[in-house]
């Protein structure tokens, strides 16, 4: 039996800040998670983060893991990766296996910080190998360096279908289209166009109607949706593609807070069922703290925020004096809601603003006033300087902080639009560099006579030489022109960001925005017949018991069952070794439907622990080794 | 919901809803069910679903051996296919007093008909060969025993109820029962008051509680009884497996998951159904003692029930007239409601019916036993 003061379950951004936190502070810590790698999901993120300083804006995902990883160590954290918790038991007793070994922790008091799961989408052969969640995707590709296949189709156009595509394309792999359901793209602009601009269609609108293939994906028909999400007949296109990737959105992974006998509530706005919890990040069950996901889904940078609340308070609840004083707390708390406050006051940060507001019932904090027009200007007809196209309100400053000569301005309130102010301007291009959405450009023209230069950030390997021709291709990714390249940067500050400079004729100074080396992204669509028409009856809805969506509907229908626990009992669904985390939403959504009431009125099903298989021999030996 | 009805079961267990389905089979359909929760939501779905016919008391046999035949039967009865692993069971003894135990039991039970037999340890790996028989002496074997998916029997017994004309209501709670005199008069709940000719105490883990609220002293307890269940592998296992010494049965399931559970002595009456790390510990240690080739397969959840305990190990069963005569008690199973409930719906039904039980005679089972203490009690509750 480990005793500690705190205990961390999770070491993505929100655990390893916790964690930080509470043992700066003079708390024992220990952190567990159930990768052998620790870090979470920043350890699969390629992209620099946006934010602002505090919360390592413009570094990334993978990096900031390594920084906070080495925090951790710094403050003497102890850090055991690959230990899975499986329960939180009455007697405080917290249960975790390891490859070789179960742990059991006795905790004064503990942050839940595991993240959330992705949602799946059901539809006729939505079971084929070469069906992935992004999650999936990215731990192969970036975790493993295993190409997940070659030609792949996007579903959802939020900011984790938009990076994925990214990070695919990066790969050499082909995207043959995103398609997202709603009217409009739910992730950053910006995100989106860096997608558009070489060659991914994104149709807006539109969903995977049915995977096509016998032992594997082996293409994917499409259909356009009305107004009101129903497939519109006859809009049907078969897209010659060995892979679906799923980003469909996130629920909050809450399975050991529903174990332990959290106060939970449904709050739509936080994707799901979270733990009910205050302004501390404490929990009904008061030795329980949530932080990031977990306690509802969000951004990295406002999860590390929440850790760092989390372990603050949990450190200040210790029995022991751990030196850590009122005066201490109150002020980095007071700064730590200051900062969450900036990062949730834009657009994208409406649904925590809102969904933390509904789950605590305290009145939601004022956005206050928000620019509403980017300042972006790229009208000048002499000279060189950078043109910003980022036109949402993003919590994001990188330009602003490593622009050495002071002349973009965000200010205080990181969700502004960047201001340039053009007589500081000398167009290094550094910016262009620290941009997380790649949202920046130099223009100089006055690069010749009939002649612009074009800078541009690329992320693509091989890199292109000095003096190459290639293709240069507008915003949506569509051929403008041949262009030479006339610079290539490259620099160990850039971190793998090179800037490219092309040089175009001048009527292509405000319309080239990406460029291809040889060939890569095509623009076409190779479509293919559509091939029987699949019965969505026989959809697979829990895929580790094999329960199809006739049978569920069917126990509805027949058998009078109102409930996922009742479904369960009757099909097994949600008994396999993922424990509903799969179905479940779907049966939910299969139930409101039918039985035409809200999907809140709906309670998951009863979650027992160990919450991942464990191998009765390891729990034999601990029992064991006990005795001895 | 119904204002007035002929019968109110209070329980929707398996053993609620085959009283129910044998009533409305004899023609009383004028039946309701209240159920707190939802179906098979207490002991019953969190039961093993063993049937066996190896006790050491003849009542407790006989029983076992009616249920066993409707069993078979079921899925031809009912039209649903409730699991059943037509695998036998298989007992272990480890000491000469337990081995002559099980040769005194056996012959009783052969007795009364059950086709029973003891097996030495090289039969035992026979008949299931992962086990580990070291340091057992003999075992007794039933053939004829089995085990099954107690949710879709529940399942069966309720549809078929309802088809046949029973009420079933769901998330409907007993707050009380009215009285006059020596009769009870209504059932009150949470959705309202059913005025009825009979009240059936089928409340498994909650027994007592109902009969306290006819004024009626029961004299069972709950404990909780905890059970783990394994990912599926292909059939290596057909018998349930009970050891008395090691304390632990285990079976795999139709789907091919193993489920193990025991009991254990040190708990306290209570209705607490959570988990413990010490009991899934202990599990594993006897289970990959037993079966050394799971080692490797893995638990994939863990839950507990109740097992209402009577003072002999005995379902009380029929009228306790003296307090409440139109009061009937199918309560105090001890561990073993699944595997008596299709017989006890067949005798209950009997005696709401017709006044008194035809296929076997009960007076052995009523409540009324205990008056002057405990005589014999059943033996073989693992």
């Amino acid at each position: 039996m480990i005793e500690t003061e705190i205990l961390v379950i999770g070491g993505g951004p929100a655990g390893l800040c916790a964690a930080v936190e509470a043992a700066e502070h003079g708390a024992k810590v220990l952190l567990l998670d159930d990768k052998d790698v620790l870090g979470g999901q920043l350890i699969k993120q390629t992209h620099r983060f946006f934010g602002s300083q505090q919360q390592y804006a413009g570094v990334r995902g993978i990096d900031i893991a390594g920084i906070l990883i080495r925090n951790a160590e710094k403050f003497g954290v102890e850090l055991m990766p690959g230990a899975t918790v499986t329960a939180i038991y009455d007697d405080g007793v917290v249960l975790a296996a390891a490859a070789d070994r179960t742990i059991k922790i006795r905790p004064e008091k503990m942050v839940v910080a595991t993240g959330a799961y992705e949602n799946t989408l059901a539809f006729p052969n939505c079971d084929l190998p070469g069906v992935y969640g992004a999650g999936a995707v990215q731990t192969l590709m970036n975790v493993n360096g295993v190409a997940p296949g070659e030609r792949v189709l996007m579903v959802g156009a939020g900011n984790i279908g938009l990076i994925v595509t990214y990070q695919l394309l990066q790969a050499g792999i082909r995207v043959a289209a995103i398609v997202e359901a709603a009217d409009k793209v739910g992730g950053y602009y910006v995100h989106a166009n860096k997608i558009r601009r070489l060659g991914v269609p994104i149709l807006l609108r539109h969903t995977v109607k049915y995977a096509l293939g016998k032992d594997g994906v082996e293409g994917a028909v499409i259909v356009r949706l009305d107004d009101k999400f129903r497939p519109v007949t006859g809009t049907e296109r078969a897209l010659d593609v060995d892979t679906i990737c799923l980003a469909v959105g996130l629920t909050p992974l809450t399975e050991l807070l529903w174990n332990a006998g959290c106060e939970m509530k449904y709050v739509s706005q936080l994707g799901g069922h979270v733990a009910w919890h205050d302004e501390d990040m404490r929990t009904s069950r008061g030795d329980i703290y949530v932080a990031g996901d977990a306690s509802g889904i969000e951004e990295a940078s406002s999860a590390m925020i929440e850790g760092k609340v989390a372990g603050l308070n949990a450190a200040y609840m210790l029995k022991r004096d751990t030196g850590l004083t009122s005066e201490v707390r109150e002020e980095r708390l007071k700064n730590y809601h200051d900062q969450l406050y900036r990062l949730r006051r834009g657009p994208f940060g409406e649904k925590a603003r809102v969904g933390k507001s509904v789950l605590t019932g305290a009145p939601m904090p004022a956005a206050g006033p928000i620019e509403s027009t980017p300042h972006s200007d790229a009208t000048f007809s002499k000279g060189a300087r950078v043109v910003i196209e980022c036109e949402q309100n993003i919590p994001c400053n990188p330009c602003e902080a490593t622009c050495p000569h002071g002349a973009i301005t965000v200010g205080d309130d990181i969700v502004n639009y960047p201001v340039l102010d053009p007589a500081r301007c000398n167009a290094c291009g550094i910016c262009v560099v620290n941009c997380p959405g790649l949202a920046l450009f130099v223009i100089n023209r006055d690069y010749s006579e009939t002649e612009t230069e074009i800078m541009l950030p690329y992320e693509f390997l091989p890199l292109p030489n000095k003096g190459d021709r290639v293709d240069a291709f507008d915003r949506k990714g569509n051929f403008a022109c041949r262009a030479t390249v006339s610079r290539v940067i490259k620099s160990k500050k850039f971190d793998r960001t090179a800037l490219v400079s092309l040089v175009v004729e001048d009527k292509y100074a405000d319309v080239v925005r990406s460029f291809r080396v040889n060939g890569g992204q095509k623009t076409e669509r190779t479509e293919k017949a559509a091939g029987d028409v699949p019965d969505d009856m026989d959809t697979v809805i829990c895929v580790c018991e094999d329960v199809t969506r006739r049978q569920i509907e069917e126990a509805i229908d027949r058998d009078g069952a109102r409930s996922i626990d009742e479904i369960k009992r009757l099909l097994r669904c949600g008994m396999g070794p993922c424990q509903g985390k799969t179905c479940q939403r779907l049966i939910m959504q299969i139930l409101s439907r039918k039985l035409n009431r809200n999907i809140e009125e709906f309670k998951p099903q009863t979650y027992r622990g160990p919450m991942k298989p464990v191998p009765l021999g390891l729990l034999a030996k601990a029992n064991n080794e006990e005795k001895d | 919901m119904k204002k007035k009805t002929d019968v109110v079961i209070i329980g929707g267990g398996v053993v609620g809803t085959s009283i129910a389905y044998n009533l409305a089979k004899n023609g009383v359909t004028d039946v309701v069910v209240v159920e707190r929760d939802t179906l098979s939501c207490g002991s019953t779905g969190r039961c093993a679903g063993g049937v066996r016919q190896q006790w050491s008391e003849p009542s407790n046999v006989r029983l076992a051996r009616a249920s066993i035949d409707i069993f078979k039967r079921f899925r031809e009865e009912m039209g649903r296919d409730i699991g059943l692993v037509e695998g036998g069971y298989l007992l272990c003894a480890h000491t000469d007093e337990e081995a002559e135990r099980f040769k005194e039991t056996v012959a009783m039970q052969r007795e009364v008909g059950a086709d029973v037999r003891i097996v030495t340890p090289e039969e035992m790996r026979d008949i299931t060969p992962y086990l580990n028989a070291d340091g057992m002496i003999l075992g007794a074997y039933c053939p004829d025993d089995c085990h099954g998916d107690p949710f879709q029997t529940t399942q069966g017994y309720a549809e078929n109820a309802k088809r046949l004309g029973v009420d079933i209501e769901l998330h409907t709670e007993v707050t009380a029962i009215k009285k006059k005199g020596r009769r009870a008069t209504a059932v009150v709940t949470n959705r309202g008051e059913i005025e009825c000719n009979w009240v059936v105490n089928a409340a498994g883990g909650y027994s007592a509680e109902v009969g306290a609220m006819a004024g009626v002293d029961i004299p069972t307890k709950s404990y909780r009884h905890q059970i783990a269940v394994t990912e599926p592998i292909r059939r290596i296992q057909e018998p349930l497996i009970v050891d008395f010494c090691v304390n632990i049965y285990f079976c795999q399931t139709a789907h091919g998951s193993f489920l193990a559970g025991y009991g254990d002595d040190t708990e306290k009456p209570g209705h607490n159904v959570r988990s413990t790390w010490q009991f899934l510990q202990e599990i594993s240690r006897r289970l990959t003692a037993l079966v050394p080739a799971l080692r490797d397969i893995s638990v994939v959840r863990q839950w507990a029930g109740l097992y209402n305990m009577s003072p002999d190990a005995q379902p009380i069963l029929g009228k306790v007239s003296d307090e409440v005569e139109n009061f009937i008690c199918a309560v105090g199973f001890s561990g073993h409601g699944f595997m008596l409930a299709p017989i006890t719906g067949v005798l209950m039904a009997e005696l709401i019916t017709y006044g008194e039980t035809r296929t076997l005679p009960i007076d052995g089972l009523s409540i009324k036993r205990f008056e002057g203490g405990v005589r014999s009690a059943e033996a073989n509750v693992v």
